[in-house]
């Protein structure tokens, strides 16, 4: 992989990753009913706390950081050995 | 009282067993108190909270069975994040990796789905259904499985070395598969992992590992059932449930850790298809 796919994939992740966390504190603290109406979950009216919806969010962003983490760490020769990138 | 303390020390028995055997523990669950006529409904929610504190019996035994590889495991997941990559001979930090990638689909799936498929799937007639069809998928890992190669390394080395990324993120997707009652979540496992090459000693064990966060992490999430109200009524015959699903876990995981050394899914799978297919005719012609 190319160094500056890499690094755009990186810094691709990073974001996604942020914003799936921040979705996620939005899915636990709000109720349905205050959610935006552009996020699965809304429903007018109701007080439930999608929790679930939070956990999972919070999951797939903690997984887009830790795929950000290593994609942008040194590069791995056959040796072992690294080199930075 | 919903759930006496017989029935409570039955039901663990079983889920201890049925759990780690490839034969469906909520199908059982189901498909028992139809059977012998207790009002045991899948969907009362004490009966759901019972559920949970036997599944947390069983990932905690899991946890303490394996507990020295899950030890090396996490030191392999920190020593991978510290250096921001996998050792080419880190093995440890491999299957740790491996199982991470195995988990998140299913407990996505788990997350988003359990509620709907409980409720779709909920009667003793399609868990018999499913548990038959549990024995097809059985059959069918066995006859489609590669033959692994046997190698002297170790247990963890060999499955690192066999299973790879997509192998991985594949099974434990399959995993998920086990929340329609009668589908078995080892049984689906175990089955992945000898489509991808592993032996039935290495399928079992990567099965196991696989199991314990998905089921501590299912029933973690739903012990403030257990605490709260839902629990009143159910906690005594939950703990006495939950004592005897450690039991049986604990004799089940030795008993199939050494059964896989030499044997197959076979035997599992005649059991499903004559069980399912017996229990779906009787509940038909009820």
């Amino acid at each position: 992989m190319s160094l500056d796919r890499k690094r755009l994939l990186s810094a691709a992740a990073i974001v996604v990753g942020v914003l799936l966390i921040v979705l996620a504190i939005v899915y636990w603290v709000e109720p349905a009913k205050s959610l935006p109406s552009f996020i699965p979950g809304h429903e007018a009216g109701s007080n439930h706390h999608h929790v679930k919806h939070g956990i999972a969010a919070f999951l797939v962003g903690l997984a887009c950081l830790v795929f950000a983490w290593f994609n942008s760490g040194p590069e791995r020769t056959r040796t072992g050995t690294t080199t930075s990138s | 009282m919903p759930i006496s303390y017989f029935q409570a020390a039955m039901l663990g028995l079983l889920q201890g067993v049925s759990e780690l055997f490839p034969v469906s523990s909520l199908g059982h669950s189901v498909i028992l108190p139809q059977l012998v006529g207790w009002d045991i409904h899948q969907n009362d929610k004490f009966f759901i909270t019972f559920l949970v504190a036997t599944h947390l019996a069983t990932a905690i035994v899991l946890l303490f069975f394996f507990w020295r590889d899950w030890v090396r495991i996490v030191k392999g997941l920190g020593r991978s994040l510290r250096d921001r990559g996998i050792g080419l001979d880190d093995t440890d930090a491999k299957l740790g990796w491996l199982l991470v990638v195995g988990t998140i689909p299913a407990g996505l799936l788990g997350l988003l789905l359990e509620h709907k498929l409980r409720s779709v799937f909920a009667s003793a007639q399609s868990a018999s259904i499913f548990l038959f069809v549990n024995g097809l998928l059985l059959y069918g890992a066995e006859l489609l499985r590669r033959r692994a190669p046997q190698a002297s390394e170790d247990d963890d080395a060999r499955i690192a070395k066999t299973v790879g990324w997509r192998d991985a993120t594949l099974v434990g997707t399959a995993q998920a598969l086990a929340l329609v009652p009668g589908i078995s979540r080892s049984g689906v496992t175990m089955g992945g992992g000898l489509l991808v090459g592993l032996s039935h000693k290495d399928a079992a064990r990567f099965a196991f590992l696989l199991a314990t966060p998905i089921i501590g992490a299912a029933a973690v999430l739903k012990l403030p059932e257990l605490a709260g109200p839902d629990g009143r009524g159910v906690r005594g015959p939950a703990l006495v449930g939950a004592l005897c699903a450690s039991v049986t876990a604990y004799l089940s995981v030795r008993f199939l850790m050494r059964f896989f050394e030499t044997q197959t899914l076979v035997p599992f799978a005649v059991y499903c298809l004559a069980a399912g297919a017996a229990c779906a005719i009787y509940f038909a012609l009820q």
